[in-house]
């Protein structure tokens, strides 16, 4: 194979399909529906130059839908200052809303792109590994394998995995560990998953032991997590440990299970699971979600969402931008 | 090529050498911040080391200035939009504020939009960001600016035309 080739940028695609993704785009941006997001997607199938214009509208979207409105108004427009002022008060009034889909910024961690195995947003994957270990991969998940004579390590770089460890087959023991940034995590023949988020690390032990060491602790400072408990630990300090129960892994069956959860708190969970931003009026923040929403559908799972609470759910930049708000004419007490 | 390269670093040196006080002093004057000015004097070779035929520059100090002028009003563009994001960030709640690495990447991608949307005249541009920013619709933006729905339609367009062709 040709390097030099494979990396070879595509030929910029000529004005004219770039007016006619324009005209989509502006289409497109006016409250659209299914059918015309597929007829979009349709049309950049119609040629490589089509769906490299289509990726630029894509991308540019994206970048577009990313921006938190109360931020990037005002830094943006560039009319008078009496303007900005007023338009920054109307924000304010009718745009207060939680950022919780600022999650995303994180997902795009270029670290994740080096990695040996990666998960995109939506997707699950399962490892099968050299020794018979299995690893799934939640959404917007990376690791790298390393194995050796010696070890067998995992380092998780971004999102959560949940490990299965398998017997030993090698002549000599192997001890086998899941890193992350905040430490490692030496597994005692186990069941168990891994979440990493930001400067935390979270761990619930299902079956077996695990041996926590924080990056930053001496190795005799470790702590063992038994079946049915959870902590989350950073670089220089483990947390409480807490009770699980199987509902942390219900997303290895496609499932986010609530108990009780804040809708601020839901509503970051199910932005995991799709690109965008999924914002939440502070009116409605402390409502209450309990049940099991598909995270392969979120589409569907938030109509659930609507269809249970007093919650409106607003579309933009097709369904890129969620915002989840009062139902208008109902009150904002609910619980 | 080897000799046009070294006669080329040459000429950047002894130009280099000659007015570099002089364009620091310059810019000093012109956005008083002694500190910025060493960045955008640096910034004004670096912008001329690929520029040809520098032998025949012949009132250097002229052709420096007007380098150096598109740099400060660069400069200034990303200070206000800067101050502004800053104002912004100091208004919104505790809880709703973004991270330092958010905050960052958020600046990033404002510089990045910014300048991507830098030749658009103004109303078209206020149009877009109404429209993909603050998610008004069509009829709301052309209630709010007086102007037609066919007008906000048409600037959208060419405002989405613009911002594909500069945007890789």
């Amino acid at each position: 194979m040709n390097d030099a080739r494979m990396v070879k940028r595509p030929e910029p695609p000529d004005l004219r399909i770039l007016e006619e993704a324009a005209e989509w785009l502006m289409q497109l941006s006016e409250g659209a529906c299914n059918e015309d997001c597929d007829a979009f997607e349709r049309w950049g199938q119609r040629s490589p130059a089509h769906a490299v214009a289509w990726a630029r509208a894509h991308s540019l979207l994206n970048k577009l839908g990313c921006l938190p409105p109360a931020l990037a108004m005002p830094a943006l427009d560039r009319t008078s200052k009496a303007r900005r002022r007023a338009v920054i008060v109307r924000l304010a009034a009718t745009l207060a809303l939680a950022p919780a889909g600022w999650a995303t910024w994180r997902a795009i961690d270029a670290q994740q792109w080096s990695a040996d195995y990666r998960t995109a947003v939506g997707q699950q994957r399962v490892l099968r590994l050299a020794d018979g270990s299995g690893v799934t991969l939640n959404t917007a998940s990376a690791v790298d394998v390393h194995f050796s004579a010696a070890q067998r390590v995992i380092r998780l770089r971004a999102g959560e995995i949940l490990v299965e460890t398998a017997h030993e087959k090698a002549a000599t023991y192997r001890p086998f560990s899941v890193r992350t940034p905040q430490g490692r995590m030496d597994a005692l023949g186990t069941r168990f998953c891994v979440r990493h988020d930001g400067d935390t690390t979270h761990l619930v032990v299902l079956d077996g032991a695990v041996r926590i060491t924080p990056a930053n602790t001496r190795a005799a400072a470790g702590q063992v997590l038994h079946a049915g408990q959870k902590v989350a630990f950073m670089a220089d300090a483990i947390d409480k440990v807490g009770m699980a129960d199987q509902d942390v892994i219900a997303w290895t069956s496609g499932m986010l299970v609530a108990d009780k959860m804040r809708l601020d708190d839901f509503a970051t969970e199910l932005a995991r699971y799709r690109s965008g931003i999924v914002q939440v009026d502070p009116a409605v923040a402390r409502i209450g979600v309990s049940g099991a929403f598909p995270i392969g559908d979120t589409d569907r799972a938030l109509a659930m969402l609507a269809a249970t609470y007093a919650v409106d759910v607003r579309t933009r930049l097709r369904g890129r931008w969620i915002s989840l708000v009062a139902r208008s004419g109902a009150g904002t007490k609910n619980s | 090529m080897a000799i046009t390269e070294r006669a080329q670093h040459h000429e950047i040196s002894t130009l280099y050498s000659n007015h570099h006080g002089w364009l620091h002093g310059w810019l000093c004057k012109k956005i008083g911040n002694a500190f910025d000015a060493a960045d955008l004097a640096q910034d004004t070779f670096m912008r001329i080391l690929g520029a040809r035929d520098l032998a025949s520059i012949h009132e250097p100090r002229a052709y420096l200035t007007t380098v150096a002028k598109g740099l400060v009003i660069n400069w200034y563009q990303r200070q206000a939009l800067e101050r502004s994001y800053l104002e912004a960030l100091a208004s919104l709640p505790e809880q709703q504020a973004p991270s330092p690495e958010q905050r960052l990447m958020i600046l990033e991608t404002l510089h990045e939009i910014d300048a991507m949307l830098d030749a658009l005249p103004p109303k078209v541009r206020t149009v877009f960001l109404l429209s993909q920013i603050n998610g008004l619709k069509y009829d709301e933006i052309a209630a709010q600016m007086a102007i037609s729905s066919i007008t906000v339609k048409r600037y959208m367009k060419q405002a989405f035309l613009h911002c594909l062709v500069f945007h890789e």
